[in-house]
């Protein structure tokens, strides 16, 4: 199960894009993608690394957006 | 004949997983004639994976070729799936989407999905429901993962 993409078809304010980071090198490392997971919030206003409790990532949306 | 990518072990764990559909879902498929060393081999997998149910389908786009329909469901890699939810004639678009191809864990991911989207149901914890339906601006989630 991928939570962004839970979180795609709760709301239609949001949409997750899961991305195989050896296929995109160029993008991953413009987002500075090291370890996977990595979750980049609106082209880089926010990020999560690693697999993070639903909470968490909420958080971290949240304060993406302020 | 090409050789099958899923097999039958593994085409048999997916159909009991699939046991669990409820709604239709449609997968649109986005690949490139060139320059796309997975495209085929997702294009392949997806194929084999709807063929387990009868709720799944799956259409078939070239990111050159149908440029407009990319551009309306966001998709600007290759090769690209987009996971939709049908309801009759009507395609609903909730914003899933893959870029690469899912194997290995990822392959796990986009099962799950499928069964996700074709619950209709998020399955998050009430609180999360509500903060996401206060969203009053688009949040763009991009989740790197790697195929191991």
């Amino acid at each position: 199960m991928v939570l962004a993409h839970q979180m795609a078809l709760e709301s239609p304010m949001v949409e997750a894009e899961m991305i195989e980071a050896m296929e995109f090198p160029e993008l991953a490392t413009r987002h500075g993608v090291g370890g996977v997971p990595q979750t980049t919030i609106n082209d880089g206003a926010g990020m999560v690394v690693g697999a993070v409790p639903e909470p968490h990532l909420v958080e971290e949306i949240q304060a993406a957006l302020e | 004949m090409t050789t099958k990518l899923l097999n039958d072990d593994v085409a048999g764990q997916v159909r009991d997983v699939f046991q669990g559909l409820q709604e239709p879902v449609e997968v649109f498929f986005f690949g490139a004639k060139e320059n796309c060393v997975y495209c085929d081999d997702t294009r392949q997998l997806v194929e084999e994976i709807v063929e387990l149910s009868d709720l799944l389908g799956m259409q078939i786009f070239d990111l050159e070729e149908n440029a407009e329909t990319a551009r309306q469901y966001n998709v600007d890699k290759v090769p690209g799936l987009v996971l939709l939810g049908r309801d009759g004639e009507q395609l609903l678009d909730y914003g899933i989407r893959y870029a690469g191809i899912p194997s290995g864990h990822e392959f796990s991911s986009l099962i799950n999905d499928l069964v996700l989207v074709s619950g209709r149901d998020s399955g998050l914890d009430q609180e999360t429901r509500q903060i996401l339906a206060g969203l009053n601006e688009p949040v763009l989630l991009q989740v790197y993962v790697t195929p191991t």
